[in-house]
């Protein structure tokens, strides 16, 4: 019931049937008013047979490409994301999670500028960024909103706004991506997990559950080895926080004790069958014949890893088969990128009423409503996308501790631990500068913490040698603030001078840099009143942080756009191996 | 049971903004039911055909996916003598009708016969192409061109 006091036409009456019949036509008809109005005289009538007319090529030719460009504002990023992709494995893992950042900058580009060259090159920066197979369907996308773009101006859709605030932002930030993709392939630790993968797809049967299993390789060489759970091996700790090869152990009769392994070289993950029974299948292809050794398949985000074939029809646990679903190269998300810095700017804005400027993820994918209003419960996944609680309640117990996102199929255990080393922004590089000129925006931060703020930036970047050393006593406290205000100028000066090469500039508009004052105030809670405090934070902070990077870094990999190249459930009810 | 916010705001785009080649009329009497048709892909053996399927948003959706099925006869490795689909875009609740049938239209321009729902049809596609895409030609004139 609550939905009917919801739409704008609700007002009507709550009486059942007719009454939302009612309150739907109204819809349809405050709908009409929003289209354009060169939509001709058959659009106005409000009889739901009338819209067939649309169907005919000839109606619906003159009126796509409007009609596209609705497309794209309207739902949201991730909404209308698969429209884009690949065929049919449209929503898959990472073409869907990808999309959604990717379409919004690349998306947001080609609609608030004309088709001109500085579009074009910034969606190749991007293409080139992700991988070639992921794009594949991206271009006629973009060349079409590029066409379309032309055309917005005189129709009048309701979001007009973003777009135009957008357009900064999204040349700008292109860049800042590419760095962030150097930045990641710098620190070196090749991390897999593997999901359980339930097919959806009715008639095929569940295969064998088991707990997400994550590893972090200690070494370039090392070896994942996948075969029958044995006692022998000991209890597996399924996510270790260290970096283990540990083996991989699954309790079914058709897993071989050595049944597969995954390597990592290159920069990129392989799996080789090595001389199981019952066969591995890599997006539902057997690797090599029964008892054969097969050669290096390289595998990517997404892809679907069988071991074996469901034995007795899989009816006991014991003979079922074991579906996984691999992730990796998912670094990038876990890295600031631009979606989730817009979020994290939303989230932070919330109260302040105002969303316009705002481009991440604005609607709650699962009511459409949206997430921009303050004062209601929302949640937030690692991956930055939000829901309303309530929305996204059932999806967060149905497995918990896992949880998938729906948006981008990224998983995250919702019971580890607490990550509060909260200095993650700062050893990336692009950060630095606006943090350091947003600190100069805002007089109102206490003295004594904001420069040493600034100098932790700088240091990390190795813009300029850092005179500061930890200081106890009273007076060269004051000297040193001195020296920090000084620092601080040419900071700002430097800073620029970065944004001008890199581009940063443009991508930190003025929501961000609030955000990055909350986001100081958050990491440094010392009043600038206690004059040791301040000053030691840098010196403290840095070992602790080089010390943290690499355990959040996944992959060096430089292609996070790797989709899985299947198109479809796997069909396994032992087609797959007669084949 | 009052419909659902969600729905009422989908269906309001779906007419604000309709996608091209696709439509999706909800019937008068039951807003959770739709008639959809979809225009082939063109440079597909479905171009030029337009294929009706109903689609049923049960109770539970999104948390559901929409029951989706073909009425028009068509030959397609991935959609069974039944019209039902095989398509595994129809998880999580993010989706939405439109991507749906998005991926729906999709689907018929590029035929996936490894993954096959209609065994036959897949084996055929798989051994002789040229003449299984003829055969999908002439299903598409004699079923889907009225």
């Amino acid at each position: 019931m609550s939905a009917s006091t919801a739409t704008a036409s609700a007002s009507l009456s709550d009486c059942p049937r007719p009454g939302r019949l009612r309150r739907f036509s109204q819809l349809r008809a405050y709908t009409q008013t929003l289209s354009h109005s060169s939509s001709g005289g058959h659009r106005s009538r409000n009889s739901l047979s009338s819209r067939v007319p649309w169907l005919s090529p000839s109606s619906s030719g003159p009126e796509s490409p409007t009609l596209q460009v609705g497309n794209s504002t309207a739902p949201g990023p991730e909404s209308d994301q698969p429209a884009l992709s690949r065929y049919t494995s449209a929503p898959t893992a990472s073409s869907h999670g990808l999309g959604v950042d990717t379409q919004t900058s690349s998306a947001e580009s080609s609609r608030s500028t004309p088709p001109n060259e500085p579009t074009q090159r910034s969606t190749n920066v991007m293409a080139r960024l992700r991988s070639a197979s992921a794009v594949q369907g991206r271009p006629p996308r973009t060349i079409a909103l590029a066409r379309t773009a032309t055309q917005e101006a005189p129709t009048s859709l309701p979001e007009p706004t973003p777009a135009a605030t957008d357009a900064p932002e999204s040349t700008g930030t292109i860049p800042t991506d590419a760095v962030q993709v150097t930045a990641v392939s710098a620190n070196k630790k090749a991390t897999i997990r593997f999901f359980p993968y339930q097919d959806t797809f009715q008639s095929s049967r569940p295969s064998l559950p088991f707990v997400p299993i994550a590893r972090t390789l200690p070494s370039e060489s090392s070896v994942i080895r996948v075969g029958r759970y044995s006692e022998r091996d000991g209890i597996p700790i399924p996510n270790p926080t260290e970096p283990s090869d540990a083996p991989v152990g699954f309790k079914s009769k058709v897993v071989s004790r050595k049944h597969c392994e995954f390597i990592y070289s290159n920069g990129q993950w392989h799996i080789k069958d090595v001389g199981s029974s019952s066969g591995t299948f890599l997006n539902h292809m057997r690797l090599s014949q029964p008892n054969m050794v097969s050669r290096l398949y390289s595998i990517k985000d997404g892809d679907i890893v069988q071991l074996g074939i469901d034995f007795r029809g899989g009816e006991e646990m014991i003979f079922r088969c074991v579906r996984i679903r691999i992730e990796c190269n998912r670094s990038w998300q876990q890295q600031p990128n631009e979606f989730n810095k817009n979020t994290e700017s939303l989230i932070k804005n919330l109260g302040k009423g105002d969303g316009a400027d705002y481009s991440g993820c604005r609607e709650c994918s699962i009511c459409l409503g949206s997430v921009l209003r303050p004062y209601q419960c929302l949640f937030m996944a690692a991956c930055a996308h939000v829901w309303h609680y309530k929305c996204i309640s059932r999806l967060l117990h149905q497995d918990y501790p896992m949880f998938q996102c729906p948006n981008c199929r990224a998983f995250t255990d919702l019971s580890a631990e607490v990550d509060d080393s909260n200095d993650v922004v700062e050893n990336e590089e692009a950060k630095g500068p606006t943090e350091a000129t947003s600190t100069n925006d805002s007089a109102e931060v206490p003295a004594g913490t904001q420069p040493a703020q600034a100098t932790t930036t700088t240091s990390v970047e190795g813009q300029q040698p850092t005179p500061l050393e930890p200081h106890s006593e009273e007076p060269d406290f004051v000297t040193d603030v001195e020296n920090l205000h000084l620092q601080d100028d040419n900071d700002e000066a430097s800073g620029s001078g970065i944004d001008m090469e890199d581009g940063h500039s443009s991508d930190f508009p003025a929501p961000n840099a609030s955000n990055d004052d909350l986001a100081r105030s958050a990491t440094i809670s010392i009043p600038g009143f206690q004059p040791t405090q301040p000053l030691n934070v840098p010196a403290a902070r840095q070992p602790h942080l080089r010390a943290d990077t690499p355990g959040r870094s996944e992959t060096s990999d430089d292609n996070p756009l790797t989709p899985r190249n299947d198109s479809g459930p796997l069909a396994f009810d032992g087609r797959a191996g007669m084949r | 049971m009052a419909l659902p916010k969600r729905i009422i705001k989908e269906t309001e785009r779906l007419m604000a903004e309709p996608v091209p080649g696709i439509n999706a009329v909800p019937h008068e009497d039951n807003l959770r039911y739709f008639d959809v048709s979809i225009h082939g892909p063109a440079q597909s053996p479905y171009e030029g055909g337009i294929f009706r399927l109903e689609l049923f948003l049960p109770d539970d959706y999104p948390m559901t996916p929409p029951k989706i099925r073909f009425l028009t006869k068509i030959y397609h490795p991935n959609i069974d003598r039944l019209g039902r689909i095989c398509l595994d875009t129809t998880g999580p609740p993010a989706l939405q009708i439109r991507t749906i049938l998005l991926s729906i239209q999709a689907l018929l321009g590029a035929p996936n016969p490894d993954d096959p729902l209609a065994n036959d049809v897949a084996q055929r596609w798989k051994d002789d192409e040229p003449a299984a895409i003829q055969t999908a030609k002439e299903w598409t004139r004699t079923h889907a061109m009225t």
